[in-house]
């Protein structure tokens, strides 16, 4: 069973996507902010990394930047209520991004060809 | 291959090499040999350093103006011999040079570009001093700008080998010390890949050999002569999808089982505000002729080696009028599969296969410059990621119809 890390600072939206994704079959973990991220990577070693970008006190595009650093091999799917950032340069280092919606369709569909991304190792 | 060598202060060693290769390039080869003298005293006064001009002999003044530049660094100038030209057996001799001089990050930057910057030396080198093996630019390019790149090279070779690059034929290219030795020892030389086709030839071979890559953000557009998208092609397009199928052929058993694609990293954040790129202009009449009557006398060629629906679509979609006009991405994708294919199983000489793709070529760029007409480039860039998902998801198609006898 895949583990999809949710960092978000809306209560709302961990929920929802906590349901829907627990119902496709995913175990799922949640973060309020980005403030214990890197420790809970190294400790969960989840399979896929869902990001909100505009958070209370952290940017989502910053901490993506921290987190590749050292977990190059992590997929992360960038997903806010704004599109607007994907301008930023800073974005490219998402396998994702997907603007949010009360539909999930698309969340999933990329959710579900970042798992199963596959690139022949050395 | 090396047949002409001037090296005045016998240089032996060099941590840094900037190449630049050159073809009658005596108006313009001194700005990029002079800027990238800029950068290597003002980035990596600590290292040792050399300027390379790998040149095809050019008749023209370019070694001597090469050699008279004013520089603080060393220089040196290597030549093929005369009867052999192209970037590709230029650069060539650039990496048998770069390995004798036991160098650790080798730099090439274009003879004739007018926007290179200290600052692009720094930033093709420095990711080569870290972790990184090969470094792929990322300039600011009008949405007109590289349409073989991003209509063939960058969707091709991310749905091949798994890896987004988006300028995979930008020219301008830094690697390390171990990349260049991958590249002397890597067998699968052709001719196309001593012209144009090298580009993309060392791209894909750092991602088949796993090199750690990253993209260098330029800043500047790249100003040379703009390249349009019609009304010619010139052998470029030959020589860069004929080492694309070529590598195809070579690396099946590495992308055959590639899924999707990952992203890249990229260097080179907060380098103030981007510049405009130049105005490309298009002959949108010219690439619709190009179109029409490229394809007249090819149907039964294109039939031969196409699915019926495939071709079905095709013939639907070149009668199609110039003002309703589109050209499917996944119908795109699914075309270049099937020349691929094509191509390896030698249906036709190789290079009438080619010349049958370039009219597709032009009606998919004619639908490209249409649909992003009203496009900034932001929408445009993610219109490109959308054509890259296509390729993607018709994978399988090409993963059967390789298979298939």
């Amino acid at each position: 069973m895949a583990k999809i890390l949710i960092v978000d600072d809306e209560e709302g939206i961990r929920m929802l996507y906590s349901m829907e994704l627990e119902d496709e079959g995913y175990q799922v973990i949640t973060l309020a902010d980005g403030k214990e991220l890197l420790e809970v990577v190294e400790r969960e070693q989840p399979d896929c990394l869902v990001l909100d970008i505009k958070m209370k006190e952290y940017n989502g595009l910053d901490l993506l930047q921290q987190i590749r650093k050292k977990h190059y091999d992590l997929p992360v799917i960038l997903n806010s209520a704004y599109s607007s950032f994907k301008v930023d340069l800073k974005a490219v280092a998402a396998d994702y991004y997907v603007v949010k919606s009360s539909d999930l369709t698309e969340l999933k569909e990329k959710l579900k060809a970042a798992l199963e991304t596959k690139i022949p190792k050395e | 291959m090396k047949s002409v060598e001037e090296n005045p202060e016998n240089i032996t060693q060099a941590d840094i090499v900037v190449g630049i290769p050159s073809y009658n390039e005596a108006d313009c080869i001194a700005f990029p040999t002079e800027q990238a003298d800029k950068g290597l005293s003002k980035y990596f006064k600590d290292r040792s350093c050399v300027i390379v001009n790998c040149d095809n002999n050019s008749p023209d003044d370019t070694r001597r103006v090469f050699m008279q530049t004013a520089t603080v660094n060393p220089k040196i100038y290597v030549s093929t011999p005369p009867d052999v030209r192209g970037k590709g057996n230029n650069l060539r001799n650039l990496f048998a040079k770069a390995v004798e001089l036991s160098a650790s990050a080798v730099v090439v930057v274009d003879a004739d570009l007018a926007s290179v910057t200290p600052q692009w030396i720094r930033n093709l080198a420095e990711p080569l001093l870290e972790e990184f093996d090969y470094v792929s630019p990322l300039y600011v390019r009008h949405k007109y700008e590289g349409t073989i790149a991003t209509n063939i090279a960058y969707p091709l070779t991310r749905a091949l080998y798994g890896r987004r690059v988006r300028q995979p034929i930008g020219g301008d290219f830094g690697f390390s010390g171990k990349m260049v030795r991958i590249f002397n020892e890597t067998e699968d030389w052709t001719d196309d890949v001593g012209q144009y086709g090298i580009d993309i030839w060392m791209t894909t071979v750092a991602m088949r050999s796993h090199a750690p890559i990253i993209q260098s953000f330029m800043g500047k557009p790249k100003v040379q002569m703009p390249k349009g998208p019609a009304p010619d092609l010139g052998p470029t397009f030959a020589q860069v999808v004929g080492t694309i199928f070529d590598l195809m052929c070579a690396y099946d058993e590495f992308w055959k089982v590639v899924k999707w694609s990952r992203p890249t990293a990229v260097f080179g954040f907060g380098l103030g505000e981007m510049e405009i790129p130049p105005t490309v202009d298009v002959n949108v009449q010219g690439l619709w002729e190009k179109f029409s009557t490229g394809v007249e006398g090819r149907w039964d060629f294109y039939r031969s080696f196409m699915p019926s629906a495939t071709f079905d679509k095709l013939e639907e979609v070149a009668g199609l009028p110039r003002e309703a006009f589109e050209f499917p991405p996944v119908l795109w994708a699914k075309v270049l599969y099937d020349f691929a294919c094509a191509y390896k199983k030698q249906v036709a000489p190789r290079e009438d296969l080619i010349q049958g793709l370039v009219p597709l070529y032009h009606g998919r760029t004619l639908s490209f410059v249409l649909e992003t007409e009203p496009m900034n480039t932001q929408q445009v860039e993610e219109l490109i990621e959308d054509q890259c998902l296509q390729f993607e998801k018709c994978k399988p198609y090409l993963l059967e119809r390789w298979a298939a006898d």
